[in-house]
């Protein structure tokens, strides 16, 4: 059970940081003024101000995860503190254990203080909590901080150098955030040598696009908030999600890695996975 | 049981040889000296011993315990102060030693640890990111006692440290040697380790080349001195005279210094160069000091370095 000292030690060494609190007062900041959006413009209520909030979380979120952990072990090895670490009784398993459940904490409580700020803005703003809705939303972007934690962890635990752990956490948020739009072209092209993309392409082809953590988070998320989060006037309770959004894309039955669960698994999967194949490189590397 | 038992141990960087077929036995008890010059292997065998680094071939074993396969085992029983640290900087001392405590599961007091090695209360509860690397070094030491360990292993421990700080660090590692503790220090410098050593080991370009007690060394140079003639001029060819007793012969600037190995050698040497034609106005003779043949072990390394 060392790997809880590892990361007690790591999110007690985290909270010292400056920079770190700077960023969860910005997000939490964000969160407030994009919950209170609909009731500005007078668009709807509180279930819309989380979609709002939680469409600025899609973006915010993986960038403040990734920042927070991308040097939790290659931040170590570049400065030597990880003699120290290993060289207290943890194997390297309890560090990497330790390092992402450590940094999870810290990325989970900036999502929660971004949270109670929106709730805090919705009972203000809109009379109201919207409480399930609330809860999901907020559990879904904690989910999708987790889940970039992992990544960015599995980034900093395969490299040994500062700079490594920095470009390779860069090209994972570009990638997901800016190259992903290209991902149905490309696809479409490889698959029909055109660029058409109206028409019916494969549940496959979907599976590939829904693939992108923020895509699965996106996807859970108008589920979870369903017809409350469309804009009208008065907005208010919310609905059961929709049963089939790519019915209009798929032909034939919406297959099960479609479903929202199945986004659930996504998301899990790139949480365990990086973190996996990051600690198989650290395990056997020359510190 | 040995503290330290590696064999064949051997480590390569591409092509580089750090370290090569290593055999090195460090008994339990005993306070050893790991000697040689920079880059000579001596930390990367420390790496392999606390499994920071992977052998390429050999084994290393810990205190019973193989270094590869039970790390843990091995960390929890020693302490340690390896090269290239670094700290958590927002994170003050005292918090280091607590983490250390915590690791290890033991109730040490890190007020007595800091104490014993003399890192002042005040001092202990800043954060490191303002320490010197005195400071700091203190502060691994102190962090490297917890838990009462078997076993040291130090790394240059004074490196940072200024002399005086150098003497309570040799203090400390004699305290707890006394208390028997078994310490494996490594370091360049031969006056450091000479004090508290029961024995040494000397590498050179990854390998061993000598394991001795002190006074096995110093016997081992035997009786042997140097003498230096000044003469009015060096004879042609001086270099190469083959003299009993003699084992290296120099001259430079109207000095020739012999090495001797016992006491007539030096009247041959005399006698030899008044043969070729010099006239001696002065003669000094100095007795060969560990230092000395600290020298010969690691200088010879620095020329072939150059010719490589």
């Amino acid at each position: 059970m060392s790997w809880r000292v590892v990361a007690r030690k790591d999110f007690a060494d985290a909270v010292r940081s400056r920079m770190l609190w700077g960023i969860v007062g910005l997000f939490a900041l964000l969160m407030g003024v994009s919950a209170l959006v609909p009731s500005l413009l007078d668009i709807g209520g509180a279930t819309l101000g989380y979609n709002f909030a939680a469409d600025l979380a899609q973006t915010l979120v993986p960038v403040t995860a990734l920042v927070a952990a991308y040097l939790a072990i290659a931040g170590e090895r570049e400065s030597g503190s990880i003699k120290l670490l290993l060289g207290a009784p943890h194997s390297r398993l309890d560090v990497t254990v330790g390092k992402f459940v450590g940094r999870a904490g810290v990325v989970l409580v900036g999502v929660l203080a971004g949270f109670v700020v929106a709730g805090l803005v919705a009972v203000v703003a809109y009379g109201e909590l919207a409480i399930g809705e609330f809860v999901s939303v907020t559990v879904l972007t904690a989910a999708l901080g987790v889940t970039f934690v992992g990544i960015a962890v599995g980034i900093s635990a395969a490299t040994s150098t500062r700079s490594r752990a920095m470009a390779l956490a860069i090209g994972v948020f570009f990638v997901f955030a800016l190259l992903w739009d290209l991902v149905p072209f490309a696809l479409t092209y490889l698959r029909t040598g055109g660029l058409d993309l109206g028409g019916t392409v494969p549940a496959w082809q979907v599976l590939v696009e829904q693939s992108n953590p923020s895509r699965a988070f996106s996807q859970l998320v108008d589920a979870a908030l369903g017809s409350g989060a469309e804009m009208t006037a008065g907005g208010g309770g919310g609905g059961e999600g929709a049963a089939n959004p790519f019915q209009s894309r798929i032909a034939g039955a919406e297959p099960f890695y479609l479903k929202d669960w199945f986004m659930l698994v996504i998301l899990g999967a790139w949480t365990v996975l990086p973190v996996i194949a990051g600690h198989l490189r650290f395990r056997s590397a020359d510190l | 049981m040995a503290a330290i038992e590696t064999t064949g141990l051997t480590k390569r960087f591409g092509d580089v040889r750090a370290v090569e077929e290593l055999d090195l036995t460090v008994e339990s008890g005993e306070v050893f000296g790991f000697l040689g010059p920079n880059g000579a292997g001596k930390s990367t065998t420390i790496d392999i011993l606390l499994d920071f680094v992977r052998p390429t071939a050999g084994t290393a074993e810990v205190l019973g315990y193989d270094a590869q396969r039970s790390p843990t085992e091995i960390h929890q029983r020693v302490g340690i102060l390896p090269e290239g640290y670094g700290l958590y900087d927002r994170l003050s001392g005292r918090k280091h030693v607590e983490f250390m405590i915590e690791s290890k599961e033991v109730d040490d007091d890190p007020g007595r640890l800091l104490d014993l090695v003399g890192l002042d209360a005040e001092d202990a509860e800043r954060a490191v990111g303002g320490y010197s690397k005195g400071m700091a070094q203190r502060l691994v030491l102190g962090m490297a006692l917890v838990g009462d360990p078997d076993l040291l292993i130090l790394d240059e421990p004074s490196t940072g440290l200024d002399p005086n700080g150098a003497r309570e660090v040799r203090r400390i590692v004699r305290d707890l040697a006394d208390g028997g503790t078994t310490v494996f220090f490594s370091s360049h410098v031969l006056g450091q380790v000479e004090a508290v050593c029961d024995r040494v080991g000397i590498m050179r370009e990854g390998r061993l080349v000598a394991v001795d007690t002190i006074d096995g060394l110093r016997d081992s140079i035997g009786s042997g001195a140097t003498i230096e003639l000044e003469v009015d001029r060096v004879p042609d060819g001086v270099e190469s005279l083959s003299i009993d007793g003699v084992s290296d012969l120099t001259a430079a600037d109207g000095t020739i210094r012999a090495t001797c190995l016992d006491p007539s050698a030096k009247l041959a040497v005399i006698d030899r160069v008044r043969e070729e034609g010099a006239a001696i106005r002065d003669i000094t003779t100095r007795e060969s000091s560990l230092e000395d043949l600290f020298t010969a072990y690691t200088v010879d390394r620095q020329t072939e370095g150059v010719r490589a």
